[in-house]
């Protein structure tokens, strides 16, 4: 019997884990090319699950609400570089992390006001209806794609960064921006292009998990902070490592809910994460700079 | 008394006699008394921020753990004022030494993460220890008596004041000092601060702390003043109106800390009047009009610095038309008001107003003491029969790469000792092991007999190794002169909290007057209050080499001091190794320029392939046919026993 909880919650973990991942992935996408994340990751996968919300209101079929809502994770992830990141990093200042909080602070005003403080369901066509996966566990259709999800969007952007000219020019970009730039390689625009992908990366961790936890303008709040973990956990540098970093810490989360009693749901990971920074600053995956003078 | 302190003290006396006029009026005491409390806090923050350039969103936690711990104090022990909230900054100092020994490691988004992070854990264990803090429930508390006095609003008001001026006088105090200059230090180049003893990370922590402890201490001035307490007014919310009030006020500057809390305190108030705000973002539209319109004039472009701050406070404008409630938008607004400042003026109000007020009346400068006398600044180093530094079996490697194998070195007592191999020989690698920038894999070094400790360049300058850096590593935005009192750690010996108390007067001077005395050994006696970023090239160098001698080192490596220097300016250094020698200070000087080497060093030591390949005078050097070899490799024929890396000559 206790093995079937502890299996269960491990499952149900698990899902939001993948979410926790993804949003992670999307931040190593933005620092290996410029050395900055967007700390208004988590009101873009608000508005861009509202925007998406609003599609799918409108009747739209579920084929038409993911491509919209992606694009516009793009597009945003667009304009938060353009406003926020750019001038900063030419100046090579880090006023990036300020300016990026601001408009993150400008979107969750609009979102209250656009579409209301209270939180609404998600429509999806996919069931919520548990399955039995044997043992007593049961999964969810719903967390099932979830998972898929991330994975198939984790392949595609290996695939775009390695057999397409456009992904080895944004490799390029984060292995050593000067060079490529001596190669005709825009570094601007492969950064852009960074979190344009981080942005619809962003999108589809809303959309994934708005059918779980429902849309409100705070819906990510909780969410982005364990990401953050795990991006600090995992490293800025390794993909699969976040995926692993991001399982485990939904995993453990889910059975410190259970065990200890909701409100500790988040300790997990910001213990995981203080004693990542104490014993591994660089992250679990990550690797230490040499110092060069 | 100068400008600066009729100044403060006109302001502090305003100040207090507000309550005198409306003390009546309990809810504008109440905006005072909360300006206080948030100078207090944004001062600790500054320190984090501005001071040490990195972003800290922990600050709220921080305001949080004093609250509640003077809270407490009073709830559950009984306690009365001063000790709770001496309570709250040992909290903070405590609680800030343990974030900070972990974070620190870290530099910019990491550390902001860390810092976020433990945010949202103080605020869950708030919440969640219920049996002690009430969690969500809040907790109730009575202003307890401070010395046995009841105090009245404007009492209270006036303990908060008095707090704020004394900690003003503190932070001024730290940082005109030494302090405030390592500060300076590292963020220019944290490598040289390191390298001339002082400790870039045992400085970030020391100052995380007592920023963190001043926002313990606000925390517990914020719970006597609200007297109840709910961990959800320390949230994210919170914290990002503190950061906003640094960069609003400005950064690197107590006066923008405090008129950065009179902004996060009054703007609320002043937005959810109508016409106030109207008011306010017309003035801030057509101001940011003038500014693009002056740059489109002087530049004939617009750039984003220019546009961004008419486009944010154009939508304000704007939305002065469109929208029905402003209270629900006030998110909004503060985000555009923000916005607007941290693009168009990035140093905040006080910077701006700061350098426009440096460029009407000019800047003050302090005039200089005469040099101290050179025997008291470097003395003679006498010869203990040690030999200085003895390095045995030396290796280094990088992933695969061999830098060192097995290096065996040693400089006597007061000789020049050259260095030289063709590039990539492990000179660099070398020099980097001895002055603890790289570990060592294995192998020994001793300076005067003891060993040193391996991997970290702080250590090994304070044990006696001083370097200068082949690319320059100068703190740019300082003088000439405080480049070199930054380094001249013998000097200051008070501890910080009687620094704050205003007693390092008499260090700064000696420290003054034994920097020009080096300064005039280079000959930059007339650059002392030059940034050395506007140096000649040449100069710099030298004032590496100043900075170097300042650390008072029992080693001195120069590496390649002659790269690049014209040739005049090569002359002047061959000068100012002469007077080093003179002190009898051990040199390793590694050169390629061979006249120079051949000139000045005693004996020198020539690296191939991480090895030793020869020792001994230039002379016998300048024909030995290994060196030879090395350099030029070997003629077609006579390969056998030549050495395997296809050296240049350099």
């Amino acid at each position: 019997m206790q093995w079937m909880i502890i299996g269960q919650m491990a499952v149900s973990g698990a899902a939001m884990g993948f979410v926790y991942a993804l949003v992670a992935y999307g931040f190593q996408m933005t620092y290996a090319t410029s050395k900055s994340i967007n700390f208004g990751q988590g009101e873009l996968v608000m508005v861009s699950a509202f925007i998406s919300l609003s599609v799918a209101d409108m009747g739209l079929p579920y084929g038409v609400v993911v491509p919209v809502g992606l694009l516009s994770g793009a597009l945003l992830g667009l304009f938060v570089e353009r406003v926020a990141v750019r001038f900063a990093l030419v100046q090579k200042t880090e006023g990036w992390i300020l300016m990026t909080i601001i408009v993150g602070l400008f979107a969750v005003s609009a979102a209250e006001n656009i579409w209301g403080k209270d939180e609404r369901p998600f429509p999806t066509p996919i069931s919520r209806e548990a399955l039995d996966i044997g043992g007593g566990i049961s999964v969810t259709p719903v967390e099932l794609s979830v998972a898929l999800g991330v994975i198939l969007v984790m392949v595609l952007v290996e695939i775009f960064r390695r057999w397409t000219l456009l992904g080895k020019a944004v490799d390029a970009v984060s292995a050593d921006r000067d060079a490529a730039e001596l190669m005709g390689i825009s570094a601007t625009n492969a950064i852009a292009i960074s979190y344009a992908l981080s942005g619809a990366v962003a999108a589809l961790a809303g959309i994934l998990v708005a059918p779980i936890t429902s849309v409100g303008p705070t819906m990510a709040s909780a969410l982005i902070l364990k990401a953050f973990s795990v991006a600090v956990v995992a490293g800025l540098q390794s993909g699969s490592g976040v995926a692993l970093v991001g399982i485990s810490l939904g995993v453990l989360e889910s059975l410190a809910s259970f065990y200890l009693g909701s409100g500790w749901r988040e300790t997990p990971g910001l213990v995981l994460l203080i004693l990542a920074l104490a014993l591994k600053p660089n992250g679990i995956f990550g690797t230490a700079t040499i110092r060069k003078v | 008394m100068s400008k600066r302190l009729v100044t403060e003290a006109g302001t502090f006396a305003l100040m207090a006699a507000v309550p005198l006029f409306v003390g009546g009026n309990a809810y504008g005491m109440g905006l005072l008394t909360l300006v206080t409390i948030y100078a207090i806090a944004l001062i600790g923050l500054d320190v984090t921020v501005g001071y040490l350039g990195q972003i800290n969103l922990g600050q709220a936690a921080f305001m949080a753990l004093g609250a509640y711990a003077s809270g407490l104090a009073v709830t559950g022990l009984g306690w009365s004022m001063a000790p709770a909230l001496l309570a709250a900054v040992l909290v903070g100092l405590i609680a800030g030494a343990f974030l900070a020994l972990p974070a620190l490691r870290l530099e910019g988004p990491q550390f902001a993460l860390a810092t976020l992070s433990f945010a949202s854990l103080v605020v869950i264990l708030l919440n969640e220890l219920e049996s002690v803090t009430n969690g969500a429930q809040g907790l109730s508390l009575v202003r307890p008596l401070l010395f046995g006095l009841k105090l009245t609003p404007a009492g209270f008001y006036w303990t908060c004041l008095g707090l704020l001026a004394l900690l003003w006088m503190g932070m001024r105090n730290l940082l005109s000092s030494h302090w405030g200059r390592s500060f300076e230090a590292l963020r220019d180049s944290p490598i040289a601060t390191d390298a001339v003893g002082v400790s870039v990370y045992g400085r970030k922590v020391a100052a995380f702390a007592l920023g963190s402890s001043l926002g313990a201490l606000a925390g517990g001035l914020y719970a006597f003043d609200f007297q109840y307490l709910q961990p959800d007014g320390f949230r994210y919310d919170q914290m990002v109106i503190l950061l906003l009030g640094v960069v609003l006020g400005g950064r690197k500057s107590l006066w923008g800390a405090f008129l950065g809390a009179v902004l996060i305190v009054l703007l609320p108030n002043l937005l959810s009047s109508r016409p106030v705000f109207e008011a306010i973002a017309a003035i801030g539209f057509l101001a940011s009009l003038v500014a693009a319109g002056r740059r489109w004039r002087e530049e004939g472009g617009l750039p984003f610095q220019a546009i961004a701050p008419v486009v944010a406070t154009g939508l304000m404008v704007l939305g002065g038309f469109l929208v029905q409630s402003l209270e629900d938008w006030r998110k909004a607004v503060f985000a555009l008001i923000l916005f607007a400042v941290v693009v168009g003026l990035p140093e905040g109000v006080m910077g701006y107003v700061g350098r426009t007020l440096v460029r009407l009346f000019g800047g003050r400068r302090r005039p200089l003491p005469p040099p101290a006398a050179l025997d008291a600044v470097l003395p003679f180093q006498e010869n203990h029969g040690a030999v200085p530094l003895a390095v045995s079996g030396l290796s280094c490697r990088f992933g695969g790469l061999i830098a060192l194998a097995g290096l065996d070195l040693e400089v006597r007592s007061g000789e020049i000792h050259g260095l030289i191999g063709p590039n990539g020989s492990g000179k660099s690698t070398a020099i980097n092991v001895i002055s603890g920038l790289y570990p060592a894999a294995s192998g020994v070094v001793r300076l005067d007999g003891r060993v040193l400790p391996g991997g970290s360049l702080t250590r090994a300058a304070r044990a006696g190794i001083a370097r200068t850096f082949q690319n320059l590593q100068l703190f740019l935005e300082l003088t000439a002169l405080e480049n070199i009192m930054v380094a001249l750690r013998h000097v200051y010996r008070l501890p910080l909290p009687l620094i704050m108390a205003g007693l390092g007067r008499r260090e700064e001077a000696t420290a003054r007057s034994e920097a020009l005395a080096l300064l005039t050994l280079v000959g930059l006696g007339d650059y002392a209050g030059v940034k050395a970023a506007d140096l000649p090239y040449g100069t710099q160098r030298f004032l590496e080499i100043a900075r170097a001698l300042a650390c008072r080192p029992r080693l001195l490596i120069l590496d390649e001091p002659a790269a690049g220097l014209s040739s005049p300016d090569i002359k002047v250094l061959i000068g100012i190794m002469e007077r080093i020698r003179e002190r009898r200070i051990p040199v390793i000087l590694i050169e390629h320029h061979m006249d120079i080497v051949a000139e000045l060093c005693d004996r020198v030591t020539v690296l191939d392939g991480g090895k030793v390949i020869a020792t001994g005078t230039p002379a016998e050097i300048q024909n030995h046919p290994d060196v030879i070899r090395a350099y030029l490799g070997t003629i077609a024929g006579e390969r056998a026993g030549g050495s395997e890396t296809g050296a240049q000559p350099c």
